[in-house]
């Protein structure tokens, strides 16, 4: 899984940058729009330790975020799961909320909370929140019905039961939108950083952008990439890890 | 317990044609009774009406007390995270638990016991599915194909054996298969299209049990009457 995602993003890393040698070949542009390969390479060692650790930094705040707004999800998605006024109005809210654009209200949040590790969080709970959201209330509000059925006229259904059979028959949905809103907790981060926080890989691609040093950019990109394709691979394999020791007691 | 239906009438929303159009039947004493009728014709419709499973239709569905009706139908599922022995014994009644190896033996699903429902054919997950609606506190239960996809043996084993065990209990049998309705049920009542009237009619069953054999003749005579009456 994970040498699958390494190689994937590896690929397209190159790719993209072939494509921009292949444009300041074409278009005879300087080392200072467009810098040359060994340009890059003396960027990568002389940076490498402090994106590292920048990235590092970023990294973990986006898992933190990706936890907050999973269990956010959840339990909003049990609530709006409900086909009473309350999950009515629950589901409304989320569907019109998630419309709005978090990057937009991020500047509002930072002259609020300061340019902390508190705004970082919640602009990167914040973006991959929605998404969860919806489809964690599409997915617990489903009925299996065929399950449901006896539970429902026995008397036996309760919701911890309802919310238990609904998460088990769509595992392997939940798993990959959780794995996927991976990718948007570390987007949210890395914008919240390079919209006004003063620490992680964010904050350091924006001190680039004012350097206008596209090499600590591309380095950046790099450090940003392997770091993402890891969180992907971890959470896939918790993931196997978890329909595999549910699935086991099918057998 | 007594069923009466009176005056039934149904549409589905947005349907064209009713379902029902002044339906009225009654099944009487407790026993083995049919629900028969060609598909589409709302025999399962009708079943869940009785189950209080079905609202919004006119008429009145009248059900003598005590009234613990269960509905299962050959389509339903366990879950999948416990195996079958596990799940029968955290749904069976205290009361009831000493009927648990009684029932599964006798519907041959003993060697299913440890496995995931999902890994049964049709036919044992039919079986095991009906298993754990007569372990339940019922006064009717209407079975719904509940014995489709089990061989043509071990459905008249089951049935008998619900007979045996369950004497004061009513079942409502709903299968497409004219001879079996015929040779086990008590009373057979025949839904026809609502363009026919009346909706229902009633056919007498030769209610066959262990050890007492049904004519030949009496047979086909009560499968020609439910062919004639469809």
């Amino acid at each position: 899984m994970l040498h699958k995602r390494l190689y994937q993003f590896v690929l397209v890393y190159f790719i993209g940058l072939a494509f921009l040698f292949t444009v300041k070949g074409v278009f005879n542009l300087s080392d200072y729009v467009i810098p040359s390969p060994l340009d890059i390479y003396s960027t990568f060692r002389r940076v490498f330790m402090r994106y590292f650790f920048d990235v590092l930094n970023t990294l973990s705040v986006a898992i933190v975020g990706h936890i907050i707004s999973i269990a956010m999800a959840t339990v909003v998605g049990i609530i709006g799961r409900l086909s009473n006024w309350m999950g009515s109005l629950i589901r409304t809210a989320a569907f019109n909320v998630q419309a709005y654009p978090i990057v937009a209200v991020a500047p509002m949040i930072f002259i609020l909370l300061g340019d902390g590790l508190s705004s970082r969080l919640l602009i990167a709970a914040m973006i991959c929140y929605f998404p969860l959201l919806l489809s964690f209330i599409g997915i617990l509000s489903e009925p299996i019905t065929d399950i449901e059925h006896f539970y429902v006229h026995s008397g036996r259904m309760r919701w911890q039961l309802e919310v238990k059979i609904r998460a088990f028959e769509n595992m392997n949905k939940l798993i990959t939108v959780v794995a996927g809103s991976a990718t948007l907790a570390m987007v949210g981060t890395i914008v919240s950083e390079f919209i006004g926080a003063s620490a992680g890989i964010g904050y350091s691609i924006r001190i680039a952008l004012y350097q206008s040093d596209l090499s600590k950019i591309l380095v950046a990109l790099f450090f940003i990439g392997i770091f993402t394709s890891l969180y992907l691979a971890v959470l896939e394999l918790l993931g196997h890890i978890v329909s595999r020791s549910w699935g086991a007691k099918k057998a | 317990m007594p069923i009466e239906c009176r005056n039934i009438n149904y549409k589905y929303p947005g349907a064209q044609f009713p379902v029902f159009n002044n339906l009225n039947c009654r099944v009487g004493e407790p026993g083995f009774h049919a629900l028969f009728g060609q598909s589409g014709v709302g025999k399962s419709t009708f079943a869940r009406m009785i189950a209080g499973q079905l609202n919004g239709f006119a008429g009145e569905i009248k059900i003598r007390e005590p009234k613990k009706v269960f509905y299962s139908y050959n389509l339903e599922r366990l879950p999948g995270w416990s195996d079958v022995g596990e799940h029968i014994g955290k749904v069976t009644p205290e009361a009831n638990r000493k009927r648990i190896d009684e029932i599964i033996e006798s519907f041959g699903v003993s060697a299913c016991m440890g496995s995931g429902f999902s890994r049964l054919s049709l036919g044992q997950q039919n079986r095991v599915n009906l298993a754990r609606y007569l372990l339940q506190d019922f006064d009717l239960l209407i079975m719904d194909e509940s014995l489709a996809n089990v061989d043509e043996a071990t459905r008249e084993q089951i049935i008998y054996k619900i007979k045996d065990m369950f004497p004061q209990k009513s079942f409502l049998y709903i299968s497409h298969s004219v001879a079996e309705v015929s040779m086990f049920c008590m009373n057979i009542i025949v839904l026809r299209s609502f363009l026919k009237d009346p909706q229902t009619l009633t056919i007498n069953g030769q209610d066959s049990a262990r050890g007492r054999a049904v004519a030949g003749k009496d047979l086909e005579q009560t499968m020609l009457e439910i062919v004639n009456a469809s």
